[in-house]
């Protein structure tokens, strides 16, 4: 009796080991099916990357309210930080498991999905409603625009870089007039460091903020026509003289930024700002309401950045909304493009600026801001004529990744600028085999 | 009779399975990814032979990945199994007194601390104006010896090796500690008699008895060496420049930043071979079974 017994447990025990197993793999499939008979409601998968509180928060406050006035929708929010949101919707996308509505950012981020034909068209909705697309700012929705008219995003947030500036350490530098050209801005630097403050706050040590700085110093050294020609991954080749030159601008201010600011992180080079170390920063515009944090009671303003002539525009605004957009595999794509109708438009965007300090595409989102300093940095955005988005989103990634680590040794003083870029342009011969090949094989 | 000729393989099938399914099947999948290109959005792969492997071996940063890989390797050699040893022997002999647990768990402590809490905390302690080690400086008067530390193009490397040591050598010192309880006080005893001091003791009756134990460590430091990610990772992502890249960093970066998963699965059956050689090698040369 005994052994029979043994048999039996440890036949059951392995079978439930093998069972186990399976399940792992068949795990999708009974999802799914709950999901869809779950009290006959339409499931929205929605995917951001702003965990952080408040605004994590306000997002799920805002979806509850809506799930409240269409009883029929039931929107399941995930959410993941910065980097690992990256990676994650890259192998979300392709997969069965898509969200419908997911963030993603313009220009080449999501490009790459448009041409694996992963994300819906959005252009016959706004064609259908004018009006909506009016309410919209347009230089923000061309950023969602591919170069051949498709609509494929709705801006969550606006962003741009501009110069900040501590007002009190410009007086006591006696600094009166805010710079305007190339020399006035390396004076200023020159007079700050001599009375003993830190001319720039700047920290290095994730390498993307020097690519925001070169991409700005590239508006106005690079002709746009050639600079729309290297922005494009398919006809990149970055021979133009003027990347060499602004590498050279960028080496100009090297003396002046926090000491050791390649090792020093971008948070801890704000803080050196906001704490009155540093006299000047150059951040986004979604930065002001952690400046506010760290330090409520700054004295500071802002100022465009200085002009270098070269063959560029310096009337372009480096900055770019950030955005959802629809999965083209959705089966609900009405309803979510009803959801993001409201969810990105005027009622909730005001909401938005008075609670989080965020700013959404719809023209009347400004309405909610008090803070004098917020509606400026709206208005740098809301007038800019055209934008240019980060110079970083709209590299293929091993360019990109050549260009963060060319401008790090930059930095350091390991390169020339001339071998940064020879390097680089090395890269983006490579990178168009690897582009080519994708979409031959498609 | 014949019925319970298969009894004994049920028992082993279910792990079995799990090894196949886990272990094998990944590794040669990995193996065969490696000459495709593919990429994680698009069901779509093409072959290209060997060209992951020609782009690997002929990319700028490849001897730099293996530099920084095999210092690494060296001074975890070194800290972790050098000195882990030395002090593993000083814990288990009287000098340690009666407070050897406590001192045993000091040393073990850093390596309970998830890698990247390590990661964060190191990162500030190299912070250039702020942080621990170049305001300690200050204070001592050795304003000239300040870097920016995880910034600087030489120190960087050493400043990431430096901080894994820290966490791991009390692990090491840990298990050396157990091998070194289990050495037969008898032999110890017959040593003593035979005048032996307590270096020749270790030298020669400890130390080739807890040969095994060492290899183990040694081993898994070494191989540990080839597979480092985490800790570059959440300090500097292979900066300044590329002056701190590692293979599993490139690996990812090529994974998760490129989707250029063949090339991934490249970069993953180099670590392996070389991990795979450099154990059969340790094993030889230390003639792992024989006493």
């Amino acid at each position: 009796m005994k052994k029979r017994w043994r048999k039996l447990i440890s036949v059951l025990v392995s079978g439930t080991m093998i069972l186990t197993l399976a399940a792992c793999g068949g795990g999708e499939s009974s999802e799914n099916t709950q999901a869809d008979n779950g009290e006959g409601k339409k499931v929205i998968k929605f995917f951001h990357r702003f965990p952080d509180e408040p605004y994590n928060t306000f997002i799920e406050e805002k979806i509850a309210e809506y799930e409240e006035n269409h009883p029929d929708i039931d929107i399941e929010i995930m959410s993941a930080q910065n980097d690992p949101y990256k990676e994650k919707i890259k192998v979300l996308v392709g997969s069965e498991d898509c969200p419908d509505i997911f963030f993603s950012w313009p220009g080449e981020f999501s490009e790459r999905f448009i041409r694996e034909d992963l994300v819906l068209d959005m252009t016959p909705y706004f064609e259908e409603d004018p009006e909506w697309k009016d309410s919209l700012l347009e230089s923000q929705m061309a950023q969602y625009t591919t170069s051949d008219g498709m609509i494929y995003g709705i801006p969550f947030r606006l962003d741009a870089k501009i110069w900040f500036y501590n007002k009190d350490i410009f007086e006591e530098c006696g600094i009166s007039e805010l710079p305007t050209t190339w020399e006035e801005f390396l004076d200023v630097c020159e007079t700050i460091k001599s009375k003993g403050y830190i001319p720039i706050a700047y920290g290095n040590v994730d390498k993307w903020p020097a690519s925001l700085l070169i991409g700005a110093l590239n508006l106005m050294t690079v002709s746009d026509e050639v600079r729309d020609q290297d922005y494009t991954p398919q006809t990149a080749e970055f021979t133009d003289p003027g990347y060499v030159e602004a590498m050279e601008y960028y080496q100009e201010l090297i003396p002046y930024f926090t000491e050791g600011a390649q090792g020093t992180t971008w948070d801890i080079a704000r803080n050196g700002f906001s704490q009155g170390k540093a006299a000047m920063f150059y951040p986004e515009v979604v930065e002001i309401p952690y400046i506010l944090a760290e330090n409520p009671d700054i004295n500071m303003g802002m100022f465009s950045f200085p002009v270098i002539e070269g063959e560029g525009d310096p009337s372009i605004l480096p900055g770019s909304p950030e955005g959802f957009l629809v999965s083209s595999k959705t089966e609900y794509p009405d309803e979510c493009m009803e959801f993001l109708k409201w969810f990105l438009g005027p009622e909730v965007g005001a909401e938005m600026a008075k609670e989080v300090n965020w700013f959404n595409a719809s023209k009347e989102a400004v309405n909610g801001i008090e803070d004098p300093m917020l509606k400026d940095a709206y208005n740098v955005i809301a007038q800019a004529e055209s934008m240019s988005p980060w110079f970083d989103n709209v590299l293929y990634s091993t360019v990109k990744e050549e260009y963060y680590t060319q401008l790090s040794d930059l930095t350091n003083g390991d390169v020339t600028p001339q071998e940064a870029m020879e390097k680089i342009q090395e890269v983006v011969k490579e990178s168009k085999s690897l582009i080519g090949e994708e979409e031959s094989s498609e | 009779m014949s019925r319970k000729k298969y009894i004994p393989y049920l028992y082993i099938l279910p792990g079995l399975l799990m090894v196949v399914f886990f272990v094998f099947i990944p590794v040669i999948s990995n193996i065969v990814y490696s000459f495709f290109r593919l990429s994680s959005y698009s069901s779509d792969a093409s072959f290209v032979g060997l060209d992951n492997y020609r782009r690997l071996f002929s990319d700028d940063t490849f001897f730099t990945m293996l530099k920084n890989n095999i210092l690494y390797a060296l001074f975890s050699f070194v800290f972790q199994i050098g000195f882990g040893t030395v002090i593993a022997l000083m814990l288990e002999s009287k000098l340690a007194g009666r407070f050897r647990n406590i001192y045993r768990n000091i040393y073990f402590m850093p390596s309970l601390v998830s890698l990247v809490a390590v990661g964060l905390l190191f990162t500030f302690i190299y912070t250039p104006d702020l942080g621990l080690l170049n305001s300690a400086l200050r204070a001592l008067g050795l304003e000239q010896w300040t870097q920016a530390w995880l910034g600087d193009s030489k120190y960087a490397i050493y400043c990431i090796i430096l901080m894994s040591q820290w966490q791991w050598v009390g692990y090491n010192v840990v298990l050396l500690v157990v091998a070194i309880q289990n050495v037969p006080s008898d032999y110890l005893e017959a040593a003593t008699i035979d005048g032996a001091g307590a270096v020749k003791k270790a030298w020669y009756v400890t130390i080739p008895l807890i040969k095994e134990q060492i290899l183990v460590c040694s081993i898994i430091a070494i191989i540990g060496a080839f597979k480092l990610f985490t800790e570059v990772y959440s300090t500097t992502a292979g900066g300044p420049g590329d002056k701190t890249q590692v293979l599993g960093l490139y690996l990812y970066q090529n994974a998760f930043l490129h989707d250029d998963l063949g090339m991934a699965a490249a970069t993953g059956v180099f670590i392996f071979v070389v991990t795979v050689v450099i154990s059969i090698f340790q094993i030889r040369i230390t003639k792992s079974g024989q006493v």
